[in-house]
């Protein structure tokens, strides 16, 4: 649930289809900046209500789902 | 006079901020710029925090006035330097590089005003939520590290997502610059290059001629291709080695910073303006002369108050 939901955000501001995206896929891997993970950021803390801190504890697609799903449990 | 929210947020005369710029903003020009009526910013750069409360000593020793810090995020120190501001109560802290949201709880707590700087929409919105008293709204115009939207194009969007005041950075060296942005919705504006020529500066000499030197398209962009640490410098030999460096099909991420390193202090502090990195705005071919911080204050606030009485003209 969560999964394709970040990837749907994710495919939003990346050149990657949703369908491309698993929970290995690496934030370094998307092509995008610091400015797009921001914005991403952003995005995912009003679609799911919680707020993230990108510390560098945020490397692939999976950390940030198993964030998500900690913070929203 | 020209007075704004920042003015009364701040307790500064002027709604001018120094921009925080490594190896060049230390304590001595913070407090120039402070005595001057405007906001004079230390750079905590890449260095420890025995370097910093050594500047923010040399501040408070030479002006009584508010100033602030420049905490830079991607710093190996910003942990210790991010707790000592804390420490040292300092009046202001502004952030680049980054996302500062995980620091700001001990800098409110240790009632500090937290002004990030920020280069686009959603950082700005984070830095707000975070509870940032006002943010700095930098557009590429800028020297060193550089996102992509423009002042102009910043500034506006930035104004009408965020409720706290705007301040303006990019591309402002004088009355005219200033006059923009008030107009653009921003509070105040942060000038670096304008201030890196003040005399107070102590900057290498031979760096300050390079910059009142240089003209319009003197400067590039270093770093664009992996994205993350892009910089705007005054074109010389390191920029071109770079640049040829950069683009070259087995260059990796890693190579590049490789290239960077030492080289900020090789052109700040040894003068080597061949070989080492010279970050300054495209507005440095605006800057002409050098001169004291408060004369540099009270020329582009008088020009921008003269500018902005006379906005009404263009109105029949």
């Amino acid at each position: 649930m969560t999964l394709e939901k970040v990837a749907e955000m994710i495919s939003e501001i990346s050149d990657m289809e949703a369908s491309e995206i698993t929970t290995e896929t690496a934030l370094s891997d998307l092509g995008i900046d610091s400015l797009d993970i921001a914005e991403l950021v952003l995005n995912l803390e009003n679609e799911f209500g919680v707020k993230l801190e990108m510390d560098g504890s945020l490397k692939t697609v999976g950390d940030i789902v198993a964030k998500l799903d900690a913070l929203k449990a | 006079m020209i007075s704004s929210q920042i003015c009364d947020l701040l307790g500064i005369r002027y709604p001018i901020f120094q921009g925080g710029m490594a190896w060049i903003s230390d304590g001595k020009l913070a407090a120039a710029v402070s005595e001057g009526g405007g906001l004079g910013i230390i750079s905590a750069m890449n260095a420890d925090k025995n370097y910093l409360r050594e500047q923010i000593r040399t501040a408070r020793n030479l002006t009584d006035k508010p100033f602030g810090v420049n905490i830079m995020l991607m710093s190996p120190h910003v942990a210790e330097v991010a707790a000592l501001v804390a420490e040292e109560k300092v009046a202001v802290v502004t952030t680049g590089a980054g996302r500062p949201t995980q620091y700001m709880p001990q800098w409110l707590e240790a009632g500090i005003t937290v002004i990030p700087v920020v280069a686009s929409v959603a950082m700005a919105k984070m830095a707000q939520d975070a509870g940032a008293a006002a943010v700095i709204a930098e557009g590429q115009e800028s020297g060193g590290h550089i996102g992509e939207l423009t002042t102009m194009a910043i500034v506006p969007q930035v104004c009408d997502a965020v409720s706290i005041p705007v301040l303006a950075a990019g591309g402002i060296a004088d009355g005219r610059g200033m006059a923009a942005a008030m107009m653009l919705g921003a509070q105040g504006v942060q000038m670096g290059t304008r201030f890196l020529v003040a005399c107070e500066c102590s900057v290498h000499p031979a760096y300050k001629q390079a910059v009142l030197k240089a003209g319009d398209i003197s400067t590039v962009t270093t770093g664009r291709r992996f994205g993350g640490n892009t910089c705007r410098c005054i074109k010389n030999t390191f920029t071109r080695n770079f640049l040829k460096t950069e683009y070259l099909p087995e260059t990796t991420a890693e190579d590049i910073a490789e290239l960077g390193v030492g080289s900020l202090r090789r052109a700040a502090i040894e003068g080597d303006v061949k070989n080492g990195c010279l970050l300054a705005g495209q507005i440095s071919g605006l800057v002409r002369e050098e001169m004291p911080a408060a004369e540099i204050i009270r020329q582009v606030t008088e020009e921008a108050e003269i500018l902005l009485k006379g906005a009404s003209l263009w109105v029949k």
